[in-house]
């Protein structure tokens, strides 16, 4: 009985953390086309932009490689109308600030572009209090 | 909303009330004469002479659906056409699916989805059912398709991205038959290269099943498919509350990722 009162709750809470990390979809478009997810990459700019359209968010970041050159890099993220379900704002991610994002690189040979499937700040913590660390997931 | 598997649909009330003028029987009866005249003779009610009387028992549709992911699995090269229900191509498609890649299709431009995509695109979407149509707003591409109950039949002006869709109640369910689609290179869906023509035909079956609503979707195009395709699916009823979002495509944001693709022309 001790066991039901203490196992249960926390199989809930568990579950509803896996809800909770779950990532708005856009399903727009496919993003092997796009992306190689056998080539993954993590970067950390500065936001230059971001655009909260649908049918993707797109950011944009100011990068700074080891030998101290800086490029923009473009970031796809989810559809607008399915972040918003889950707290996201034109305004959550300003000019100036620093972000960290990781996933598969865009396949264009040079293209400094990503599919954003975990995007924290600077200090690793998720961009929404309190949220997951992987909400901007576009399609698959 | 959605809590019952039938309703009955009733006439508006400012239609109801012209059939129940008090006051003098004589004066009543030439007034409703006249005005009913005057309606017969501009022909408003020719047009819905054959819709579905207002007593039949028809299936409460009505609401706000949601596809996500929480109803059905997600759309993809496999979803919702999965190997043992993947159309059958014929040479046209197959020599289309050649030359295809991915940026061709025109939904990187903002053209909206249509059928058979639309339906099992993950987005929310609202059924709203009056005695002469079905109205069914998609979420996705702020679309809304129109299915007329009243027995009209699409005139040779009435093609378009989303066709013609006609359509009855047959006991628990709605069924509709569109046509009228207009050619798309990447018309079959979102994933497969497939295109669709004029001559496509699009069935649809809906129903529910306690609070879920349900699909079966057919597909024809003898210019591409060799034989029917279809699928069935099914949507869950919104979170309380939900509204609607506007989609409004920004150009710029659909074609963003395209200079990421190592297109084969070059």
């Amino acid at each position: 009985m001790i066991t039901h009162r203490i196992i249960l709750p926390l199989l809930l809470l568990l579950a509803l953390g896996l809800l909770a990390m779950a990532p708005p979809l856009s399903a727009h478009h496919a993003s092997g086309p796009f992306y190689d997810s056998d080539k993954p990459i993590e970067i950390k700019g500065v936001v230059t932009r971001f655009v909260f359209r649908n049918p993707h968010a797109a950011l944009f970041l100011d990068v700074t490689d080891d030998s101290g050159e800086t490029a923009e890099w473009q970031v796809e993220l989810g559809a607008p109308v399915m972040l918003r379900r889950v707290g996201w704002t034109p305004d959550l991610l300003p000019v100036g600030m620093i972000v960290r994002v990781a996933g598969p690189s865009a396949r264009a040979e040079g293209a400094k572009g990503l599919l954003g499937r975990k995007l924290t700040r600077a200090d690793g913590s998720p961009i929404l209090e309190g949220g997951s660390t992987q909400e901007p997931t576009p399609a698959r | 909303m959605n809590s019952h598997k039938t309703k009955t649909l009733s006439k508006p009330k400012g239609q109801q009330s012209l059939f129940s003028v008090k006051g003098d029987a004589l004066a009543a009866q030439l007034a409703t004469g006249l005005i009913v005249g005057l309606i017969m003779a501009t022909g408003l009610l020719s047009d819905t002479s054959s819709a579905q009387t207002e007593s039949s028992e028809i299936p409460d549709l009505t609401g706000i659906w949601d596809g996500g992911t929480r109803a059905r699995p997600i759309n993809g090269e496999n979803m919702p056409w999965e190997p043992s229900n993947f159309p059958v191509l014929n040479e046209r498609a197959l020599a289309y699916q050649q030359v295809w890649e991915e940026i061709i299709a025109p939904k990187y431009d903002c053209q909206p989805a249509s059928s058979p995509a639309i339906q099992y695109d993950p987005y929310h979407m609202e059924v709203t059912q009056w005695p002469d149509r079905v109205l069914f707003r998609y979420e996705k591409d702020d679309q809304l398709r129109t299915v007329w109950l009243d027995g009209r039949e699409p005139k040779a002006t009435d093609f378009g991205i989303q066709g013609f869709s006609v359509g009855h109640y047959d006991g628990d369910a709605l069924e509709v038959v569109t046509t009228h689609f207009v050619f798309d290179v990447a018309g079959f869906d979102d994933y497969n290269g497939i295109p669709s023509s004029s001559q496509k035909v699009v069935r649809e079956r809906y129903w529910r099943e306690g609070a879920d609503l349900w699909i079966t979707l057919t597909v024809e195009d003898p210019m591409f498919l060799r034989e029917p395709a279809s699928y069935t699916t099914r949507w869950i009823p919104a979170r309380a509350g939900y509204k609607l979002a506007s989609y409004d495509c920004d150009a710029e944001s659909s074609r963003a990722m395209v200079k990421f693709f190592p297109s084969k022309y070059k």
